[in-house]
C-alpha cells in the first residue's frame, strides 16, 4: 500500500506547485491590482512598457515602481482626463491599455498597430522640436508630409527624415530618442490632415542659422523658435 | 630599480594606447567602409533605374497595343520611384528643393496618370503624347550625365561632396565652385554632388511640364472661400477678441504675436495659453489653438459632441459632424458641409472639446477656406443603378451623395457606400455621372477612434 500511496502524494504536490504558479501568473496580470509607489513585478514592467509606448519617459523598464514611473502616471492621468493621483487604478490601466492595443479592422481582427509612419515622424518631432509650443510642434510633422506631397522630395516619411542632412537631430543621433507624449500626439494630429505651417517644406531657427539657402526661401510664419518657409 | 618600474608601466601604457588605438582606428575604417559601400550602392542604383527609366519611356512611346503602353509606362513609374529612392540617399551638404526629384517625381506620376487611363479603356492625346516625348528627349541628357559622372568616380577619384572651403577660400582668395555650381555653369565639379547640382541647375532653367497629375504643380491655389477684402491689424484685434468672447474668455486681450504670409496669412494672437490667427482677407479665424491645462473629464464623447454642435452654430456654421477622434483629455470632430442631401467633404472645419468642461480648445478652418466655394452637380445616374456597379458581395451599410477630393486636389461627385467585404469595412466611391469607381478607402479601429486608409 505504501509504495503506492506515493505516487498520488506526487501528483498532489505537482498539483499544489502549479496551481501556485498559475496563481502567480494571473496576480501578475496588469490590471488585477492597484500599483503604486513601491510595486514591484512583471505587472510593473507591463506598465512602464506601455507608458513608454505612448510616449511618457521613465527612465529604465526595470518592474519597480518609483518615482518616475509615479511621475509619469500623473503625467498620463493629467493629459487624458483622469484623476491625477499618482496610481495605476483600474481606470487608468483600462485607459492605458485601450490606447496600446493595436488597430481592428471590422470584423475585429488586429491588424497591428497602424502607426509605422506615425512612430517615425514622432521622433522627429521629438528630436526637431522639443520645448517648442505643441501647435509648432505639429507644425514640424506637417512639414514632412508637406515633402511628400511636393514633387521635389522623396515619397516617404522615411526617405524624407532620413535623406542626408535633411534633418540635423538625424546627424547628431537625436533621432533615436525616445518620443515624448505630445510629439507622439503631434504626430497624429498631422497624420490626420492638420497643417498650422500653412504649406511650409522647409523650418529653421532664425537665431542659429546663417544657411543663406534657407533664408532666401519665402517665409510663411514663425511658430515658437522655428521659421516656417515655403 | 624605480626608475626600471617607471619604464616599463610607461612602456605598457604606451602599448596598450596603441593597441586601442589601432583597433578603433580598424573599427572607424569599417564603419567608413560600410557608408562607402552604401553610398555607392545608392548612385550605381541610381544611374541603373535612370537608364531602365529611359529605355521604358522610349518604349512606352513607341508601344501602341493597350496592354504593352501600360506595361512599358508602369515600369516608367516604378523606375522613377526607384531612382527618386536612391538619389534621396547620396550624400549632400544640405537639403533643398530637388529639380531632379521633381523631374523624376513628375515624370512618374505623368506615367502613372496615362496608365491608368489606358486601363479604364481611355486614350492619350496628341498632347499628352507630345509630353511623352518631351520628358524622354529632357531624360536623355540626364541619364548621360549621371552616367559620366560615375565614370568620373572611377577616373578622377570624385569625392562626394565639396570638401569645406580652405582658410585660403574663406578669405576670398580661391574659387568657389559652389557657386559655380548654383549658376549651371560648367566648371568642372569636384565632388559628385557639385555634379548632381550642376544637373539640378540645368534643369531648373527649363519650362515646367504641362499635365494633370497628382504632382503636377506644387502652387497652391488661391483660397476660394475667404470673404471679400482685407482687414487691418487692429480689426484683426477686435475679430480675435469677439471669438475669444464666444469661447468663453471675456474681456481677453491678446498679445500680437507676428504676421504670417502665404495665401491665407493674416495675424497672430496670443492669449494666455491661446494661439490665434486672424486671416488678412476677409478677417476670420483661421486656426486655433489653447494649449489651457485640463482638469479630470466630466463629458462622454456623445456630450461633447453635442457641445460641438452648440459651438458651431454660436460661430455661425452650419456643418454635419462626420467624424471624431478621442485624444484622452479632448475629442477632435471633423465637420462639413452639406448642401442638398451632398456632403462636400473638401470644405471641412476641424474641432477640438475639451472634455472638462466643453469649452472649444481647438479650431482649424484653413480646409473650408481654401475650397469652399458654389457648386454646380452635374446630371447623375439614379441610386439603383450606382448599387449595380458595387461588387456582388459587397454589403451597403450606408449611401448618400458626396463630392470627395481626390489627388491633385481634384474634386469628383460621387456616391458614398460604406459597407461590408469578407469581414472589411470599406467606403467605395462611385462617379455619381458615370458610375466609375474613384476612391475605396478602408475602414480600420484604433484605439483614438475609426481611421481611413
Amino acid at each position: 500500500m505504501k509504495v503506492h500511496a506515493r505516487p498520488w502524494a506526487t501528483v498532489i504536490a505537482i498539483g499544489l506547485l502549479l496551481s501556485i504558479a498559475l496563481s502567480g501568473f494571473a496576480y501578475a496580470a496588469l490590471g488585477d491590482r492597484l500599483l503604486g509607489r513601491g510595486s514591484k513585478g512583471p505587472e510593473v514592467t507591463e506598465l512602464q512598457k506601455r507608458l513608454v509606448q505612448l510616449g511618457y519617459v521613465l527612465g529604465p523598464v526595470d518592474g519597480k515602481f518609483g518615482s518616475k514611473t509615479e511621475a509619469a502616471i500623473r503625467r498620463f492621468q493629467k493629459e487624458h482626463g483622469l484623476r491625477v493621483d499618482g496610481l495605476a487604478g483600474t481606470q487608468t490601466i483600462k485607459e492605458l491599455k485601450r490606447l496600446t492595443g493595436q488597430s481592428t479592422n471590422a470584423s475585429g481582427k488586429a491588424v497591428g498597430y497602424k502607426n509605422i509612419d506615425k512612430n517615425l515622424l514622432a521622433r522627429a518631432v521629438n528630436a526637431e522640436a522639443r520645448g517648442e509650443p505643441y501647435i509648432g510642434q505639429v507644425a514640424v510633422a506637417a512639414v514632412i508630409l508637406n515633402r511628400i506631397a511636393d514633387p521635389a522630395f522623396p515619397k516617404t516619411v522615411a526617405d524624407i527624415v532620413y535623406q542626408p542632412r535633411a534633418f540635423s537631430s538625424v546627424d547628431d543621433g537625436q533621432i533615436n530618442l525616445p518620443p515624448s507624449a505630445s510629439s507622439i500626439r503631434a504626430a497624429q494630429e498631422a497624420i490626420n490632415g492638420s497643417d498650422p505651417s500653412g504649406g511650409a517644406v522647409f523650418f529653421f531657427n532664425p537665431a542659429k542659422t546663417s544657411n543663406k539657402y534657407i533664408w532666401s526661401r519665402p517665409q510663411i510664419k514663425q511658430i515658437g523658435n522655428h521659421m516656417f518657409t515655403k | 630599480m624605480h626608475r626600471k618600474f617607471w619604464i616599463g608601466a610607461l612602456a605598457l601604457a604606451f602599448l596598450i594606447a596603441l593597441g586601442w588605438g589601432w583597433n578603433e582606428y580598424r573599427v572607424a575604417g569599417e564603419y567608413r567602409l560600410l557608408a562607402e559601400n552604401n553610398n555607392r550602392r545608392a548612385i550605381n542604383d541610381f544611374a541603373s533605374h535612370l537608364d531602365q527609366l529611359e529605355t521604358d519611356m522610349a518604349k512606352g512611346n513607341v508601344a501602341n497595343n493597350p496592354a504593352q503602353k501600360i506595361l512599358y509606362l508602369s515600369q516608367v513609374s516604378s523606375n522613377s520611384d526607384a531612382a527618386l529612392k536612391d538619389f534621396a540617399q547620396i550624400p549632400a551638404q544640405q537639403t533643398g528643393l530637388s529639380y531632379v526629384g521633381q523631374f523624376l517625381t513628375q515624370s512618374g506620376d505623368f506615367a502613372r496618370t496615362l496608365a491608368q487611363r489606358i486601363a479604364g479603356g481611355g486614350t492619350i492625346s496628341a498632347e499628352e503624347e507630345k509630353t511623352l516625348r518631351d520628358m524622354h528627349e529632357r531624360l536623355m541628357p540626364v541619364n548621360q550625365k549621371v552616367q559620366e559622372l560615375i565614370v568620373r568616380m572611377d577616373t578622377e577619384q570624385l569625392v562626394w561632396t565639396d570638401p569645406d572651403p580652405t582658410i585660403r577660400e574663406r578669405l576670398g582668395l580661391g574659387t568657389q565652385v559652389a557657386e559655380a555650381a548654383a549658376d549651371g555653369s560648367e566648371a568642372p565639379s569636384k565632388s559628385v554632388r557639385s555634379g548632381l547640382d550642376q544637373l539640378d541647375a540645368s534643369l531648373q532653367k527649363l519650362p515646367p511640364f504641362s499635365y494633370s497629375g497628382e504632382y503636377a504643380t506644387r502652387v497652391v491655389a488661391k483660397p476660394l472661400g475667404l470673404p471679400k477684402g482685407n482687414v487691418t491689424r487692429d480689426q484683426s484685434l477686435e475679430r480675435a477678441r469677439n471669438f475669444l468672447n464666444k469661447v468663453g474668455y471675456s474681456n481677453a486681450n491678446p498679445e500680437f504675436g507676428g504676421e504670417s504670409q502665404g495665401e491665407l496669412g493674416g495675424y497672430i494672437w496670443k492669449f494666455k495659453e491661446a494661439y490665434l490667427e486672424v486671416s488678412r482677407q476677409g478677417g476670420v479665424i483661421t486656426l486655433y489653438r489653447d494649449q489651457r491645462g485640463m482638469e479630470p473629464r466630466t463629458l462622454s464623447i456623445e456630450e461633447a459632441s453635442v457641445k460641438a454642435k452648440g459651438v458651431l452654430k454660436s460661430l455661425g456654421w452650419q456643418l454635419v459632424i462626420t467624424s471624431s477622434e478621442e485624444f484622452g483629455s479632448y475629442v477632435q470632430f471633423d465637420a462639413v458641409v452639406e448642401k442638398d442631401g451632398v456632403r462636400i467633404y473638401p470644405d471641412k472645419v476641424r474641432l477640438m472639446i475639451a472634455l472638462d468642461n466643453g469649452q472649444l480648445i481647438g479650431l482649424d478652418s484653413v480646409p473650408y477656406y481654401a475650397f469652399h466655394h458654389s457648386r454646380t452637380f452635374p446630371a447623375k445616374i439614379s441610386m439603383d443603378q450606382a448599387v449595380r456597379k458595387l461588387r456582388s458581395g459587397f454589403q451597403v451599410l450606408e449611401s448618400r451623395l458626396a463630392v470627395i477630393v481626390k489627388a491633385g486636389n481634384r474634386e469628383v461627385y460621387c456616391y458614398e457606400f460604406r459597407g461590408r467585404y469578407q469581414g472589411e469595412e470599406y467606403l467605395v466611391y462611385l462617379n455619381a455621372a458615370t458610375g466609375a469607381e474613384e476612391k475605396i478607402q478602408r475602414i480600420i479601429k484604433t484605439p483614438q477612434g475609426e481611421y481611413l486608409k
